[in-house]
């Protein structure tokens, strides 16, 4: 499958004012097929925005190289640009002090569309897919967050980029705002065959939306496969442990990645099966803290829970095999995947 | 070509849409402007203004209007843009960098130019001043910009940089004001502070301008005498230090990782 994004030993190195150098992102290798949803997942600080943006050309890469439909950043760079939209996050992305026909309009011409015609059509396109062209002339500023959201979305789209970057696009949206931006950014992959690269920390949206997930942690790839696969190949590796009664926080930090919850009276922990121990391990423990076992079963993991084990893993590792991405086999799941 | 025009024209839309929306501020921006030069000409005359002088004054200090506008849009105007997201949205444009600059300069320079035409013509109405339209000033108006954007850029560039340059923007615009000419002729400073002045993007060009406007010397004169080759020398290399300044400062600003930060 042809791909739209490929990203070769891509490394960032920020130098801060007292002299020391902080590898936001790592020797990153990574291939978007076109026309897929691509998740791009991490914590604050695991490399995400850096990557997203040496991907639109807005930060320069310490070493390696960004391509887009095979054209070079560095390069090639104004043909790349072409080939995106961006939205990008914890910011307007639009002129909030004009109407979004304006803006439509002036980051069109921006991005080089110079025909009148073709540029006003595209954007009333935009506008009634978005369902803004009856407020087309209201201020931006005067928009709810998720109707601002459209409009910056929309001006990514204007020049109809075959690439779009969307950093955080849900962020501060309501629960209706936000359903209405992951039902168009389906369509966007489905519909008209863009390739869509997201960053979120809602991951219950990553795993409905994404065909393919990387999963990034201190500037270095933990993960990279088909969503499905990835869940798959932790199915193996999750239990639950159902456990009578209420257990103190204290006893729940005794099962390292576990996370508890309550169900009809009962303790419910949910996790990765790590550090060499086995089901049986995980028995013998509950046993010798003086639990009511009731039961262990195997568990369909989501991707928050993956993603949850794979970062305290990684965090877990010693900073050389960190930092060599040297693949670290830890109960039956590697380090790097 | 178009592409170019587009750029131009889009940039000056933005502009005067963005300005339009703060019609108030706009207003009072431009009585400050008139009252302030009012109030100087009064305390330097003694309350007694001199018409001829006032002409004088009136020129040094529209152009130091155009002054404050190229080093506020450069400054404020780039660090607005940085903290709205609009700045990188801008930068992902795949039009040359250059280009997109000089768009902003352009519309930079349209807005002040209306500005300019308003206070100065409502100024000369209400003091009896009058500053004589002569085609053969256009070249040295020319020149006096192209000098004080080149200056601009320089603080363009240092703005994408280091963000904070907001107070040192405000020095230079004072600074600009009493040492371009306007009120005092440079030659009437000590000779120190006249070596400073005559570095300054507008003064060289306020010298040659009253030369051409007020006292109708022609262009082949000036430059026989030598100032307009001065100010050519000048303008050029402020232009084209601050050209290269501003693409240096952004290519910088993007190996940094700051170009969209705060």
């Amino acid at each position: 499958m042809k791909a739209a994004i490929e990203i070769e030993s891509l490394s960032k190195i920020y130098r801060r004012r007292n002299g020391d150098d902080i590898n936001a992102v790592s020797s990153l290798d990574l291939k978007v097929a076109a026309g897929q949803v691509f998740g791009f997942l991490g914590s604050n600080g695991a490399g995400k925005t850096t990557t997203i943006k040496m991907a639109c050309g807005l930060v320069l890469p310490t070493t390696g190289t960004v391509r887009l439909n095979g054209y070079d950043m560095r390069k090639q760079r104004g043909q790349a640009m072409r080939q995106i939209g961006a939205v990008l996050e914890g910011t307007r992305n639009v002129y909030w002090r004009m109407n979004a026909w304006q803006n439509l309009l002036y980051f069109g011409r921006l991005k080089g569309i110079s025909s009148g015609k073709r540029l006003k059509a595209r954007a009333e396109e935009l506008l009634r897919e978005l369902d803004l062209w009856a407020r087309r002339k209201d201020p931006v500023r005067e928009f709810s967050r998720g109707m601002q959201q459209k409009v910056a979305i929309a001006a990514a789209l204007i020049t109809d980029p075959p690439i779009v970057l969307l950093d955080e696009p849900t962020l501060g949206l309501d629960v209706q705002a936000s359903r209405t931006v992951q039902k168009w950014i389906t369509q966007l992959a489905k519909d008209r065959g863009k390739t869509v690269v997201l960053t979120t920390h809602q991951l219950d949206m990553a795993e409905t939306l994404c065909d393919r997930v990387a999963i990034m942690s201190q500037g270095q790839l933990l993960a990279h496969r088909p969503t499905n696969e990835l869940l798959d190949l932790f199915r193996q590796e999750f239990y639950q442990l159902r456990l009578r009664g209420t257990v103190a926080p204290e006893v729940v930090e005794r099962f390292s990645g576990f996370v508890a919850s309550q169900e009809n009276g009962h303790t419910v922990l949910s996790g990765a099966v790590s550090d060499g121990l086995s089901v049986f391990d995980l028995a013998e423990r509950a046993r010798l803290l003086g639990l009511d076992l009731i039961s262990i079963a195997p568990a369909a993991p989501n991707l928050e829970e993956i993603f949850v084990e794979l970062v305290e893993r990684a965090e877990q590792l010693p900073t050389q095999s960190a930092v060599t991405q040297r693949p670290v086999r830890v109960t039956g799941a590697v380090q790097k995947i | 070509m178009a592409m170019t025009g587009t750029i131009l024209l889009n940039e000056t839309y933005k502009r005067f849409i963005l300005l339009w929306s703060y019609k108030f501020n706009v207003l009072t921006e431009m009585f400050m402007i008139g009252f302030l030069f009012i109030g100087i000409s009064f305390f330097i005359s003694g309350g007694k203004p001199d018409p001829e002088l006032m002409a004088s004054a009136l020129l040094g200090y529209l152009i130091w209007f155009f002054a404050v506008s190229a080093i506020s849009d450069m400054s404020w105007g780039i660090r607005e843009e940085t903290q709205t997201g609009t700045l990188e949205q801008m930068c992902m444009s795949p039009l040359p960098s250059g280009l997109l600059q000089a768009g902003r300069s352009v519309s930079s320079l349209i807005w002040s130019s209306t500005m300019v035409i308003l206070v100065g013509g409502i100024l000369m109405i209400l003091l009896g001043v009058r500053i004589p339209v002569r085609l053969s000033a256009l070249p040295v108006f020319a020149l006096t910009l192209a000098g004080l954007y080149g200056f601009a850029f320089i603080l363009g560039g240092a703005t994408l940089l280091f963000k904070q340059v907001q107070p040192l923007a405000n020095l230079l615009q004072n600074m600009l004001l009493f040492l371009n000419g306007s009120f005092l002729t440079v030659e009437q400073m000590p000779s120190w502070l006249e070596t400073v002045a005559r570095t300054l993007p507008t003064t060289q060009g306020i010298v040659v301008l009253r030369r051409v406007v007020l006292e109708g010397a022609s262009l082949a004169a000036v430059w026989q005498d030598g100032s307009l080759v001065w100010l050519t020398a000048h303008a050029a290399a402020y232009l084209l230090v601050g050209w290269f300044v501003f693409l240096w400062c952004e290519q910088e600003a993007r190996r940094r990782g700051v170009l969209g930060q705060y």
